[in-house]
C-alpha cells in the first residue's frame, strides 16, 4: 500500500463521526405501521376492482359517479372526449431546469431513485422529467399539495381504468386515449393545452401523487414506478 | 437441541418471508456504517439519521425484488444513500461536510494503536485539511472508500457511479493530496 493510503488508512481511526443511533425501534413501529395499513389498501384496492367491473356495465355505469379522485388527480367519465390533439409528453410544463431550480420552483422535492435525467419542469406543487425507459419516452410527474391537479376526462369502454398494486392507492389507465387537463390556480403562469394522454399510471405515497404516462405495458410501468419510489 | 446463531442469507430469506425480527437483526448489523455513509453524502446527523431509516424502511419494501445470493451491504447502501442524496439536493445546501478529528485522546499510558501511530499530530492535521480542500465530489469518495470503509464496488452502489468513475476518481483525489500533502 502506498504510503499516502496508510496514512489515510490510519487517519481513518481519527475522524470524528457522531454516534449512529439505533434505529431498530424506529424502523420496526414504521414496518408495524406499513403491515396494519396494508389491509385498508386492499379494501380500496377492491373497491377500485368494483369501480371498474361497474364501469363495464351500462346499466351499472349510468349509477355510479361520474367522477372520482386520487390524490391530486381526478378521473371524469364522459360521454364523448373533449376536443383535443397529441402533443410532446412535457407540452406546457415550463423550461427545462437543473434538478435544484425545478425544486425550488415547484416547492416539491423530486423522488427518483433510477434513473437520472438531467432536465426538469416545473410548477408550483408540481416538478416533472422524462426518462427513457426500455427506449421509448415516459414523463414522470410528481405533485404535491393543492397548487396543481390534473383531471382525466376519459369515455369509457373505450379506456379502462384498472387498479394497480402500487402504493398505497395505484391505478392503471389503458386503451382509448383520454384527454389531460392540468389545473393550475390563476395567476400562476400560462395555462396548460390540454392534450390526448396514452397509458397512465397513477399512484399515491403519503401526501404526493405520482403519474407516469408512457407507451409501456402494465408490467413495465410497475417496474419503473417500483424503482422510483422504492 | 441448541440452535446456531443465523447467518446473514438466513436472515434476508426470513426477512423476504415477512419475519420483521429477523429484519431487525439485518437493521442492527448494518445501521453503523449506513448512517455513517449517509453523514458523509447528506454532510448533517439528522439528515442521516433520517436517511438511514428511510433507507431501511425502502429496502424492508423491496426485498422482494433482492436477488438471493447477491451481496445484501452494496444494495442496502444504495438505497440508504439515495435517501442522503434527497435530503442533500432538498436542503439546496453547498456548504461540504467538514471532516474533524476526534478531540479525544487515549487516556493514561494506553500505547496508540499501530495505525495511529504511523501519523504524527502534525500530520494528521496537515492530511485531514488536505482532505476537506478537495472537490465535494472527489472528497466524498476518499471519505467513503477510507474513512467509512468501503470497497470500490460499494462505493460505486452508492453513489450511483460507474466503477470505473469512482477508480478515476479516487486516483485524482490521491494525486491532488500527494501534491498537497506531499
Amino acid at each position: 500500500m502506498a504510503e499516502l493510503e496508510r496514512a489515510l488508512a490510519a487517519l481513518a481511526g481519527e475522524i470524528e463521526f457522531p454516534t449512529a443511533p439505533d434505529l431498530r425501534p424506529r424502523v420496526r413501529e414504521r414496518l408495524e405501521r406499513r403491515r396494519l395499513a396494508r389491509p385498508f389498501a386492499l379494501a380500496v384496492a377492491l373497491l377500485v376492482v368494483a369501480f371498474g367491473i361497474a364501469m363495464a356495465v351500462p346499466p351499472a355505469r349510468s349509477a355510479i359517479l361520474r367522477f372520482f379522485h386520487i390524490g391530486a388527480v381526478t378521473v371524469e367519465r364522459v360521454q364523448r372526449l373533449p376536443a383535443a390533439r397529441e402533443r410532446p409528453l412535457a407540452t406546457g410544463l415550463g423550461p427545462a431546469r437543473t434538478l435544484d431550480q425545478a425544486q425550488a420552483r415547484s416547492g416539491v422535492t423530486l423522488i427518483l431513485h433510477a434513473p437520472q435525467p438531467q432536465h426538469f419542469y416545473a410548477r408550483p406543487g408540481l416538478i416533472a422529467t422524462l426518462l427513457q425507459y426500455r427506449g421509448k419516452p415516459v414523463l414522470l410527474a410528481e405533485l404535491q399539495g393543492d397548487q396543481l391537479g390534473i383531471t382525466k376526462k376519459l369515455a369509457a369502454p373505450d379506456t379502462r381504468v384498472e387498479p394497480a398494486d402500487m402504493g398505497s392507492f395505484g391505478l392503471w389507465i389503458t386503451g382509448g386515449k383520454h384527454v389531460i387537463y392540468w389545473e393550475t390556480r390563476p395567476g400562476e403562469g400560462s395555462q396548460i393545452k390540454p392534450r390526448l394522454a396514452g397509458n397512465v399510471l397513477i399512484w399515491t405515497q403519503d401526501s404526493r401523487t405520482f403519474r407516469l404516462e408512457g407507451d409501456l405495458r402494465e408490467e413495465q410501468m410497475l417496474e419503473l414506478a417500483r424503482d422510483i419510489t422504492r | 437441541m441448541v440452535g446456531r446463531p443465523l447467518d446473514e442469507s438466513d436472515l434476508i430469506g426470513r426477512a423476504k418471508r415477512g419475519d420483521t425480527h429477523a429484519y431487525e437483526d439485518l437493521v442492527y448489523a448494518h445501521q453503523g456504517i449506513a448512517f455513517r455513509t449517509a453523514y458523509v453524502i447528506a454532510g448533517n446527523a439528522a439528515d442521516a439519521e433520517e436517511a438511514a431509516q428511510d433507507g431501511f424502511v425502502k429496502a424492508w419494501r423491496a426485498l422482494g425484488r433482492f436477488r438471493e445470493g447477491a451481496p445484501f451491504r452494496p444494495w442496502l447502501l444504495r438505497i440508504v444513500a439515495n435517501e442522503a442524496r434527497n435530503r442533500r439536493r432538498s436542503a439546496g445546501r453547498r456548504a461540504h461536510l467538514a471532516l474533524r478529528a476526534a478531540t479525544e485522546q487515549p487516556s493514561g499510558d494506553a500505547a496508540p494503536s499501530p495505525e495511529a501511530a504511523f501519523l504524527s499530530a502534525e500530520q494528521r492535521e496537515s492530511l485531514l485539511a488536505a482532505v476537506n480542500e478537495l472537490p465535494d465530489d472527489q472528497r466524498t469518495v476518499i471519505s467513503l472508500r477510507y474513512f467509512v470503509g468501503l470497497s470500490e464496488h460499494e462505493t460505486a452502489e452508492a453513489l450511483g457511479l460507474p466503477a470505473g468513475t469512482v477508480k478515476s476518481r479516487t486516483a485524482r483525489a490521491l494525486e491532488r493530496l500527494r501534491e498537497s500533502y506531499g
